[in-house]
């Protein structure tokens, strides 16, 4: 494995600031900014249509963003695109390759464009046809490839001329359950001594995969984190807003807060304001059951006038229901 | 430029697997042998005719320029056809199956596309013009004496006309992920040059030869006569040139379809 080039200015690898990308009058990515470091494997997690494959197509220099710069490796995108591209291993969301090439006369083809030199040509081809289990087929037409095939063929052009970063769109996606879990495990490999971009809309594959996590949702990042994190607050959480008239709290046995902590689900409480003798309370529930009645009940109970309560629906919920959150899982052969 | 290369070769490699690289060279290669052996026959007939009826001028009636000059005429029409036959796949396909985004993505600038998809063009009418210099040969085993001069010239012509047809047809093919669509706009407008030029004739003068000089069918006949002029080398090279830069232009301005 050649050795991979360390790039000025720290552990960043990819520098992406601010930016933002328009097609015709439409914005589909607005103001973006992240980093990522040398070696990091991260995910992006967003329903379809949320910019995923935009960012993916600004970071491989498909095209350019509209405002903001994207540097790699130390390199400005815009001002060295051959340069960067070099770095770069991509595989698109949906797939062609040329049906008519065998697969080997494919990824000669491709070798020789990234430059490999013409005597490790073949021990490169080799080595990446055997490291994504594409060996199988190299005399075999690409036209004639099951999709499984085609997208470990699809990785190894990726790999060839060992680039410091691999950016995957989907690689999962049309693929049945059995390849599904063969693809992850290779990415999984892949990404150990790689830096990894991912894009998904499968909420398992990110913590199947993915060190962090960005979540992007109609051209935005909404949130970011560790996967177990982020799927934990999406899966368990709910959070219930109350208002409460607290008149002559003192004179009773127990205030709001202590009211509302007994009720059993209710994890964490956050006081809000305090208007005159209303409170506002957000309450953080763990259990997935509606707690709304139970809180009405017991605030009613200790004497305390109900004024409102409601579900406060997560912003990260929406996306989080457009989004593949289980999988079937899939019976060992 | 190791990746206008690779593009060459591959588009090369596909062209001479593909039905109509295959058939098109075929059909190419026989109707040329057809034209070849009518023009030789009709010449050797309109000489002997000429040498029994002792006409005055019969010094003129050369072989080079009546059998060679007009059959490379010939070819020019029949490339009119063929030309954007070989042209239309070259990008629309590409754009097509989606592989262009993928050569945008590869550390590849976009003239070492345009110029690998160009010249690959270029190498499959070298795959069916090389084969009729053998024509030559018969010639030479005939016994007939050949002015080389006169048939390099026209041939020179007629690399010129097809570099600049396939410039055309690469141009239209670069735009569209349609390659019926590339291949009737190319085949039109090489077409409206070719008739455009008849109609000059029906301008008044000087406007008759002000048009008719922007076809590459007038351009081309005075290579065909073995008249090798820099107006007319200059003309090539412009037109091909102009298509290559909006080629280029087209390439650059990626779809966001996909």
């Amino acid at each position: 494995m050649r050795e991979k080039k360390v790039c000025s200015g720290g552990a960043g690898m990819i520098s992406v600031q601010n930016v933002s990308k328009n097609y015709g009058p439409l914005r589909v990515l607005h103001n973006l900014s992240f980093e990522v470091r040398k070696g990091e494997v991260l995910g992006f997690l967003g329903p379809n249509g949320a910019g995923k494959t935009t960012v993916m197509r600004i970071l491989t220099g498909f095209f350019p963003p509209t405002e903001g710069k994207v540097v790699v490796a130390g390199v400005e995108v815009s001002r060295a695109a051959r340069e960067f591209k070099k770095h770069i291993g991509y595989l698109p969301e949906r797939l062609f390759l040329y049906p008519d090439l065998r697969v080997e006369e494919f990824l000669d083809f491709v070798a020789q464009i990234k430059g490999v030199p013409r005597k490790e040509r073949k021990r490169d081809i080799e080595e990446k046809m055997s490291l994504c289990g594409a060996e199988s087929v190299a005399k075999r037409k690409i036209g004639h490839l099951s999709k499984g095939f085609l997208q470990r063929v699809g990785l190894a052009q990726a790999l060839l001329g060992d680039p410091a970063i691999l950016v995957l769109d989907e690689p999962t996606s049309g693929l049945d359950p059995r390849q599904i879990i063969e693809i992850r495990e290779l990415i999984r490999l892949l990404g150990r001594d790689r830096t990894l971009i991912l894009s998904t809309h499968i909420l398992p594959e990110v913590s199947a995969v993915c060190e962090r996590v960005l979540i992007l949702n109609q051209g935005r990042i909404v949130a970011q984190g560790r996967p177990d994190d982020l799927e934990k607050r999406l899966r368990d959480r709910r959070e219930v807003l109350v208002r409460v008239r607290n008149q002559g709290e003192e004179q009773k046995k127990e205030s709001v807060g202590q009211v509302l902590l007994s009720i059993p689900g209710v994890e964490s409480l956050q006081k809000l304001a305090q208007e005159d003798s209303v409170s506002s309370f957000l309450l953080t529930t763990t259990l997935d059951d509606d707690l709304r009645s139970d809180i009405s009940k017991r605030l009613v109970e200790a004497g305390f006038p109900l004024l409102e309560i409601s579900t406060k629906r997560l912003s990260l919920e929406d996306i989080f229901l457009k989004l593949v959150v289980s999988e079937e899982p899939v019976e060992a052969a | 430029m190791t990746g206008a290369w690779a593009i060459l070769k591959k588009d090369f490699g596909s062209h001479c697997r593909s039905w109509v690289g295959v058939l098109s060279t075929t059909a190419f290669l026989l109707i040329a042998g057809i034209f070849f052996t009518v023009f030789l026959f009709a010449y050797s007939q309109v000489s002997l005719e000429a040498a029994r009826q002792s006409y005055e001028g019969i010094e003129g009636l050369n072989l080079t320029v009546f059998v060679l000059g007009t059959f490379l005429s010939n070819l020019a029409i029949i490339l009119l056809f063929l030309a954007p036959l070989f042209s239309m796949r070259s990008l629309a396909e590409e754009r097509r199956i989606g592989t262009l985004e993928l050569l945008y993505t590869y550390p590849l600038s976009d003239l070492e596309i345009v110029l690998g998809k160009y010249l690959a063009l270029l190498a499959k009418f070298g795959l069916i013009i090389l084969p009729t210099l053998s024509y030559l040969v018969v010639l030479w085993i005939l016994g007939a004496t050949l002015d080389l001069g006169v048939f390099f010239a026209g041939l020179l012509g007629l690399v010129l006309l097809a570099a600049t047809f396939l410039g055309i047809g690469l141009f239209f093919s670069s735009f569209t992920d349609n390659q019926m669509l590339a291949a009737g706009l190319t085949f039109a407008s090489l077409a409206g040059f070719w008739v455009g030029e008849w109609f000059t004739s029906f301008l008044p003068s000087p406007w008759d030869s002000r048009i008719a000089v922007l076809s590459p069918f007038v351009h081309f006949r005075d290579f065909s006569l073995g008249i090798i002029d820099v107006k007319d080398f200059a003309y090539f090279l412009c037109t091909i040139g102009f298509f290559f830069y909006l080629t280029l232009r087209s390439v650059e301005t990626r779809s966001w379809k996909g």
